[in-house]
């Protein structure tokens, strides 16, 4: 990968330096030895527009089966069920998917790694693309084609869904996290136009849940393991409270701060005061379902809450359970800032192809008609919000911008920071994920009460991946 | 305990239906509030204030989401065929075990006896990774046989350390005799030994029939996807759906899918006691 | 015929009906016959859980995550990493709470009964039949009811205590690490007694109804008469029952992974479930290591049984 880095620098300088045309660019870049990523990195650095590549054509046929995450937004996964279908019938191809719990996601991914068979398509999260790279069909291209076509991908996808810049997996996406809290419950805490000023540091945060708790209606927080909330929750607060995992010098494990063990002692003392002290059991639907019936007044979740509410309120309930909330009393805001600084947790799910698949070529043909422009935009249009999109131009449509109530969510991709920060999202950082390392931090800090503990462990934990 | 002496109607319901009775709840229970969440309406099923033990209405549109939206029927399809296929092969060798184990005098007899048991101590999560690559090679992924080839690796040694005891009980002398008689080993097996131990024969396969059914790790990792799934896989996954549990229907389909083990233990409960007596005691 | 007066061995009886020198004859042999017997299900254990448990050792002794296929060896070093990993102790605890907690419950309730339905009254048998349930039912299915019995919200028994007044709030079961434990522990009861009875109620029908009368008529009392007729002929099943128990509850998995997936913050694991997230996460080699860990307990466990059930041969 240096090497290749070199080059592409050294080529960089020469076109900037000598003017090159584009064509003796890519001639001197395949004469190096570029891949088509390469050159297109040179391209754009020097200053040319990309001619629009010509569409792959791959050829169709036989099964495929994909493998998904469970939606929070139920309607969403009808229609990637009917997208994918549709597709299926008009090109001779079987297509079945398969939707997996948050929390079990990660295991049947392993199984299937690790034993060579299993789901043609699999959805990777948070950085997973590090652990299966090897297994994944390189994507680069495909994935380069789409995102250009809409607009070219985030910074913050490209530094969270490839691998040291190369796509193994067409990114989607994220799903991001903000508060959703119940305007009425915070004006009777005593905060005046609640909708408009939710509490600006943690610990002003703190102090409403208390008086909410003794409403009755405390905060509620998920710290259980799985794959959304609990992590939503736990990087940012440790960034906010001046701890990492890592320094800028990518080497050193920075998780033992002194300041992070005061922010923690806070939130211990606030867990028992403000916080549903069952949230350490919670998983990511956990604290929807607490949300909406009624017993906790604010959490910190995806959109789906608040779509969840408008879907009861239209008497198109897809929930099994009473939603006893109107969504005219939910509203979002961003998160709170701490000491260091305010921070939001920014990854990127993607979709792959797997190596021992074998119909690779119906793999890649039906993710390259569903990440295009005119199928993702429907696909985040039936998500209402809940995904924030992957590439430039999909953000301006009205799914994001016509309810002023999902702003925030939009919004994190201006202060969010990727796993394993100060470091990269690579390999290691996605296994601390995956471990649940700083989650647990947090867990096990509140059961033992004892801040200063738990972190000096957490920080051992992490120096075993990270020193490995 | 045989209840001899002062047999009172009193003392019987003190002694006797009493902590019958105690023992009833507290076992029964759960089955009780599944059967009232599987038929009780959504509605009613979070309204926490109200008592939960009483059905305001009654609905079964729990057991007909089961049938029409979901995959229940195939999933029992799949239960009963994997659970069937295994414990007939595991029976087949199982029996021929425990016959040679119970019966045979050979060299290392003890220390294969031992084996075979210590097989059964493998915790399956251990093996499942490294077994899913076994199955992988073998082309079996997702297919009924990767379940119907791996179950018997907890169900024959079991199975066949509860019929060695109970081939050991048969007396010798019969098979002598048939011998003598001029039969071969193995007609005297089939015509005289067997017929004498299908108690214990019927009561391992039922154990088999039970453990296979109630498999879950195996069957959710080699054969978990699209419309291969057990009824333990399937409910827990399909019935869970991010951040919605179909209670209703998770307990309706908790109760069809108990319903042929139970049938079919209590046909065979009797069996099953004298089967455990001889194979587990003189084991 | 001449009648013999030595007794007819069985090699005798073979060499008057079969030529010697037959393939059938070599068949016959108990050496042979026995081996070939044991052939089918040999191969099955050999393919399906000999090779995989041998790749599993030598898999915790290597540091393989999952997806890559460059990995080394290094020896021990993983049983020496979970040797001091605090998850790693309170997994072996809990495993051990688990075990030792609730085998003497289910004992001493199996027991209790086992005495109960060993007496005569009407639908014994659809009461023994019954009974059994919590054991025959699927674990997977069962502990989904547990769970909302269990849950912070739904739980009847919450709302049952809370109306009589016992408590004034939902109990949280499964998110306070020693509530889990204990919730973990009733589930597992409830589902073992029905085991327990079963088994002892099969010694107790073993126990001559004469031998009770007599001691009656001798004037012993129902615990003196439990003490010296029942206990005797049941103390073998009873403690190859606790057994058997004991390493099935070492090695549980479904259970736990339901109700708590050994959480809240690792708090709950077992074995069984804490090499199962390792696996998930893609550490193979961890998970394969702690997994080995619980395997010499087992073995400990199962040859006791071995020797006891051998001495009473």
């Amino acid at each position: 990968m240096s090497t290749r880095d070199e080059r592409v620098t050294n080529l960089i300088n020469d076109a900037k330096r000598l003017r090159y045309s584009r064509r003796q660019i890519l001639r001197n870049g395949s004469a190096l030895g570029l891949s088509a990523a390469g050159l297109q990195m040179v391209l754009r650095s020097s200053g040319h527009t990309l001619a629009a590549p010509r569409q792959t054509r791959y050829q169709t046929g036989g099964k495929l089966n994909i493998l998904a995450g469970s939606y929070f937004v139920p309607e969403a996964q009808d229609f990637f069920v009917k997208q994918v279908q549709d597709w299926g019938s008009q090109n001779g191809v079987e297509v079945t998917a398969d939707f997996v719990n948050w929390p079990d996601i990660q295991a049947k991914v392993s199984a299937a790694v690790e034993s060579g068979a299993g789901p043609d398509i699999v959805e990777m999260r948070e950085g997973w693309q590090y652990l299966y790279y090897e297994q994944m069909t390189d994507l680069n291209d495909l994935a380069m084609q789409v995102g250009d076509a809409a607009g070219g991908y985030y910074d913050w996808v490209t530094n969270t869904a490839s691998v040291d810049g190369n796509f193994y997996s067409i990114p989607v996406g994220t799903s991001s996290a903000a508060f959703a809290y119940r305007i009425s419950y915070f004006e009777q805490a005593g905060i005046t136009d609640a909708a408009n000023n939710f509490p600006k540091t943690w610990e002003d945060l703190f102090a409403v849940g208390k008086t909410l708790k003794g409403m009755g209606k405390p905060l509620g927080q998920a710290l259980g393991h799985s794959t959304g909330d609990p992590a939503s929750f736990a990087y940012p607060y440790m960034w906010s409270y001046g701890a990492m995992e890592l320094e800028e010098d990518g080497k050193t494990v920075a998780f033992n701060k002194d300041t992070f063990v005061d922010g923690m002692n806070t939130f211990i003392q606030a867990w028992k005061d403000a916080y549903d002290e069952t949230g350490l059991s919670w998983d990511d639907s956990a604290n929807n379902r607490a949300f909406l019936s009624d017993q906790i007044s604010a959490t910190l979740n995806g959109s789906s809450v608040y779509l969840a509410a408008q879907s009861a309120k239209a008497g198109a309930s897809t929930t099994d359970y009473k939603v006893v909330v109107d969504p005219a009393d939910i509203t979002h805001a961003g998160y709170p800032e701490g000491p260091s600084g305010r921070f939001n947790q920014l990854s990127s799910w993607s979709y792959a192809v797997m190596k021992y698949s074998g119909n690779q070529d119906s793999a890649k043909a039906l993710l390259q008609y569903w990440t295009g422009a005119d199928q993702m935009k429907a696909w985040l249009e039936a998500q209402k919000g809940y995904i924030i999109p992957p590439a430039k131009s999909l953000a301006s449509d009205p799914v994001y911008t016509s309810d002023p109530k999902l702003a925030p969510y939009l919004d994190v991709i201006n202060y969010g920071r990727n796993k394993g920060y100060a470091g990269p999202l690579n390999q290691k950082a996605a296994q601390v994920g995956s471990q649940y390392i700083v989650v647990d931090t947090f867990a096990k800090a509140i059961q033992n009460n004892d801040a200063k503990g738990a972190i000096e462990e957490g920080a051992k934990l992490l120096e075993r991946i990270y020193g490995r | 305990m045989a209840m001899v002496g002062s047999n009172t109607f009193g003392r019987r319901v003190v002694r006797l239906h009493i902590p019958l009775a105690l023992y009833a709840i507290f076992l029964h229970f759960p089955f009780a509030w599944r059967v009232i969440v599987s038929l009780k309406p959504d509605q009613d099923l979070l309204r926490t204030n109200l008592n939960p033990f009483v059905l305001r209405d009654v609905t079964i549109s729990h057991y007909t989401y089961l049938f029409k939206e979901t995959d229940f029927l195939r999933w029992t399809w799949n239960t009963a065929v994997v659970t069937l296929a295994a414990t007939v092969l595991s029976l087949f060798c199982s029996v021929l075990i425990g016959y040679a184990l119970g019966r045979l005098r050979f060299r290392g007899g003890t220390i294969m006896g031992l084996a075979i048991f210590l097989a059964y101590l493998v915790p399956p999560t251990l093996l499942f990774i490294p077994l899913s690559q076994v199955i992988a090679k073998f082309g079996l992924y997702n297919r009924y046989w990767a379940l119907i080839f791996t179950y018997p690796t907890f169900l024959i040694p079991f199975a066949g350390w509860l019929l060695m005891g109970y081939f050991r009980t048969i007396a010798r002398d019969l098979e002598d005799a048939a011998m003598v008689d001029g039969a071969t080993r193995l007609q005297a097996m089939r015509q005289i030994v067997l017929p004498l131990a299908l108690p214990g024969v019927l009561s391992a396969g039922i154990f088999c029939f039970t453990l296979g059914w109630n498999e879950f790790l195996y069957a959710l990792v080699f054969m978990g996807t699209g419309n291969m799934k057990t009824i333990p896989v399937g409910v827990v996954s399909d019935l869970i759906r991010a951040d919605v549990y179909f209670w209703g229907s998770l307990m309706a389909a908790g109760i069809l899918g108990s319903v042929p083990v139970a049938v079919a233990y209590s046909f065979f409960v009797d069996h099953y006691i004298s089967g455990l007596t001889s194979g587990a005691t003189k084991g | 015929m001449a009648i013999s007066t030595t007794p007819i061995t069985r090699k005798t009886a073979i060499e008057v009906t079969r030529p010697r020198r037959s393939l059938s004859a070599f068949l016959q042999r108990d050496n042979v016959l026995a081996y070939l017997f044991m052939l089918p299900g040999a191969i099955f254990l050999i393919l399906f859980m000999a090779y995989p448990f041998v790749l599993g050792i030598w898999l915790s002794l290597t540091d393989k995550l999952v997806g890559f296929s460059d990995y080394k060896y290094v020896g021990l070093a993983n049983y020496r990493w979970f040797w001091s990993d605090s998850i790693f102790r309170q997994t072996v605890i809990n495993t051990f709470i688990y075990g030792f907690v609730t085998v003497p419950f289910k004992l001493f309730l199996g027991l209790g009964l086992a005495l109960l339905l060993n007496e005569r009254f009407h639908f014994s048998r659809a009461w023994r039949a019954g009974l059994l349930l919590p054991w025959i039912v699927p674990t997977a299915i069962s502990s989904l009811a547990w769970l909302m019995l269990f849950d912070g919200v739904l739980s009847p028994i919450s709302w049952v205590l809370r109306d009589w007044g016992l408590v004034d709030h939902n109990i949280n079961f499964l998110g306070d690490s020693w509530n889990a434990r204990a919730s973990l522990c009733l589930a597992n009861i409830w589902r073992g007694i029905p085991f327990f009875a079963i088994s002892i109620l099969a010694g107790l029908q073993a126990v001559p109804n004469d031998l009770h009368e007599a001691a009656a008529l001798d004037g012993a009392g129902s615990w003196q008469r439990f003490r010296s007729v029942t206990l005797p002929v049941i103390r073998n099943i009873m403690l190859i029952t606790t057994l058997f128990s004991i390493i099935w509850t070492f090695s549980d998995f479904q259970l736990i992974y339901v109700l708590t997936k050994g959480g809240p913050a690792n708090m709950t694991h077992v074995f069984g479930t804490y090499s199962y997230q390792s696996m998930a996460v893609g550490d193979i080699a961890g998970a394969a290591t702690i997994s080995l860990y619980m395997f010499p307990i087992l073995a400990v466990f199962a040859i006791i049984l071995l020797r006891y059930v051998r001495k009473e041969d």
